[in-house]
């Protein structure tokens, strides 16, 4: 059945003047609505802010960076992969570093503890970091005031050291920090450069905690056993990222002789890998606020449905007289159909407006990094789309009862 | 223009059948104002709703312009009340939130008519209006109208598709008799200018306005004469 367009302006023009004449009925209806909607654009949006800060926050973390820890399979005995055994040993780390194409650097990490001293301070337990020189391009991290470590500190193992801001304020040495010594562990190092602060808010703490870099041979000479060497590398790009993790897990099996179909002795990690698995997690959360907003909707669509059986029933004559010059049953029921989707809409409509109000709030909560919440448009459009249906779905008896009402009788009507 | 033969009308109330109309003989032609009269319960009222489509007959023929409207499917008869069908009612029936324009333009909604602009339908209400007189009352609501008013809007919103036919049913039931005569007069008006009129009443002086006389009894057709033979016949008994 086609109508004109007048038909349908006149329908919504009706629908529109029935829902402000009984504003207040109409408000509470479709309260169900308006509050699924709203609280569902809300989770989105907090939801959206979070995913772009995270999102941007593993970008400047370097998505294009990959990790190698030691890993026992779960699915075998401990005894078989004693420590020794999946240790990561330094040869390895040159086999990788000569293997896989698709690094630009790879560095060996490993942190231990000491007591550092200045001749102003004396600090215990101070974490001392070993790396390659390669390091500082793995970790996008440089040095702001003297320079990097060279292959002659590395070769020779010599005793310099660089430090963060951090570990010069806690050590009170001078502001110029470059040429002064500390000891650690008793052993004079000359400090050769200043490595600038972890600029990520969300990982690491900001740059307050002291750091201490040593060459890394000399690390290893420095620890006396179950050293713990872990890898930090950096493929080409992003997009041979996954290439890279590819190259260095076979790089691994092949020099640790692991037969095929034997589990992995060692994991690589990619911060793609966690972004993929962080964009999942939001994906599930967003269905879960779905869920939720189907839920909220159903039991508004009951509502609805209720307000426009008593609507039908009060305007019985008018639907009479509507039938006695001239609407079919057909156009009847569009235009009660067409009076609950627009009441729905309009609960929707209020919903997204206050699921906005909302997320702007959050992005003003200061300290709650949510700067860049907002309803996105796929949400507004999927609300407005819930809303039509609901009205639909639960419009549809109601209107089903007025298109089905006989004109005289109706024209009886009370 | 009407032609009804052997029609019947059975309503089953329960286990009981109400026979409403026994038999109906009647032929209307163009351009007639005829009204139909009859003791209450007599089955008017039922003659009418199927004459006006709103109703199907139990059983019998009914050719409306030529085409035979009995049995036709419910959207089909909404069709034909829309293009060939005015409907006055006794308690007038006008949309309280809207204008007197906005309720004579109504039917223009389930209209078939593809096309129509703003412009056109507003041309059609105003001038049916003013054949009712009311020019002066576009934009009242009927709040804001006499009985004889309100009347009269509904009776340009039932000539605004220029009908087959104008039916009434009692349509001066509700009205004083001053403003009985303004209704009448609107429909003697409207039959002089070429429309076929039938209409329900009680009242003689309503029936006076008429050329024929149909008066009814129990679900049949008791006498069918021109308004002078009526009245001498109400006269002599
Ligand atoms: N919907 C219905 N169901 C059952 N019986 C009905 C129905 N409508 C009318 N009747 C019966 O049919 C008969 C004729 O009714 P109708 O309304 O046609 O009378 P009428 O001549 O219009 O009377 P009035 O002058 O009081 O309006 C009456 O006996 C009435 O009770
Ligand atoms: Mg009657």
């Amino acid at each position: 059945m086609i109508f004109s367009p007048y038909f349908y302006v006149q329908a919504i023009k009706l629908a529109l003047s029935q829902i402000w004449a009984n504003r207040k009925r109409s408000l509470l209806t479709s309260l169900g609505i308006i509050v699924g909607v709203a609280s569902t654009t809300s989770v989105i949006a907090a939801l959206s802010g979070l995913k772009a800060n995270v999102l941007s926050e593993f970008e400047s973390f370097g998505a294009n960076r990959l990790y190698v820890f030691p890993d026992r399979p779960d699915d075998k005995p401990r005894n078989l992969y004693p420590r020794e055994k999946i240790r990561i040993k330094p040869w390895e780390v040159v086999e990788i570093q000569a293997s896989c194409p698709s690094l630009r650097a790879i560095t060996p990490v490993t942190e231990f503890g000491v007591s550092a001293a200045s001749e102003q301070k004396e600090l215990e337990g101070v974490t001392v970091v070993g790396i390659w020189p390669d390091w500082h391009e793995a970790e996008n991290r440089n040095v702001i005031a003297g320079r990097i470590f060279n292959r002659i500190d590395e070769e020779s193992a010599r005793q310099v050291c660089l430090l963060n801001q951090a570990a010069i304020d806690e050590l009170r040495l001078p502001a110029e920090a470059v040429g002064s010594h500390i000891l650690l562990d008793g052993r004079r190092f000359l400090v050769v450069g200043i490595i600038e602060t972890l600029q990520s808010k969300m990982f690491g703490d900001g740059g307050n905690t002291a750091e201490i870099f040593i060459p890394f041979s000399l690390a290893m000479k420095l620890q006396s056993s179950d050293v713990f060497i872990r890898v930090t590398a950096l493929a080409r790009s992003t997009e041979l990222s996954e290439e890279a993790r590819s190259e260095i897990t076979q790089t691994m099996r092949r020099i640790r002789g692991i037969h095929p179909g034997d589990s992995d002795t060692f994991q690589v990690v990619a911060i793609d890998q966690y972004i993929e698995q962080f964009k999942s997690l939001a994906a599930g959360i967003t269905a879960i606020a779905a869920g939720i907003v189907g839920i909220s909707l159903l039991v508004g669509g009951i509502g609805i449905m209720n307000i426009m059986l008593v609507s039908v029933s009060e305007r019985t004559r008018e639907i009479g007289l509507r039938k006695a010059v001239g609407a079919t049953p057909a156009a009847i029921m569009m235009q009660f159909l067409l009076e609950a989707m627009v009441l729905c809409l309009a609960g929707g409509l209020v919903g997204v407006l206050l699921g906005k109000i909302f997320a702007i709030g959050l992005t003003m909560i200061p300290g709650v990094q949510l700067q860049h919440a907002d309803v996105p448009l796929w949400a507004v459009l999927l609300s407005f789309a819930f809303s039509a249906i609901v009205g639909l779905g639960f419009g549809f008896f109601p209107a089903l009862k007025a298109a089905r009402l006989d004109p005289i009788e109706a024209l009886r009507h009370e | 223009m009407i032609r009804v033969r052997s029609l019947r009308k059975i309503y089953r109330v329960g286990e009981e059948e109400i026979h409403a109309l026994r038999g109906v003989d009647l032929d209307i032609g163009k351009n007639e104002m005829v009204a139909v009269m009859g003791a209450s319960g007599s089955g008017k009222s039922t003659l009418m709703n199927i004459i006006g489509c709103l109703d199907q007959p139990t059983d019998g023929s009914y050719e409306l312009d030529g085409r035979r409207v009995a049995q036709m499917s419910e959207a089909a008869l909404a069709v034909v009340r829309n293009e060939k069908i005015g409907f006055v009612f006794q308690s007038f029936e006008l949309l309280a939130r809207q204008t007197a324009l906005e309720n004579v333009e109504l039917p223009l909604i389930y209209s078939r008519e593809v096309g129509l602009t703003a412009h056109e339908r507003t041309r059609r209400a105003l001038a049916a209006l003013e054949r009712v007189k009311l020019s002066d009352r576009v934009t009242h609501r009927p709040n804001q109208l006499s009985g004889g008013q309100k009347q009269r809007v509904a009776i340009a919103r039932a000539i605004l598709n220029h009908p087959a036919i104008l039916m009434a049913d009692e349509p001066t039931g509700n009205l004083d008799s001053v403003t009985t005569q303004e209704v009448m007069r609107i429909f003697q008006q409207l039959h002089a200018e070429g429309q076929t009129v039938l209409i329900v009443t009680h009242e003689n002086d309503v029936a006076a306005f008429c050329q024929r006389v149909i008066r009814l009894r129990d679900g049949l057709v008791l006498s069918d004469l021109s308004i002078e033979q009526d009245l001498a016949g109400q006269q002599r008994r």
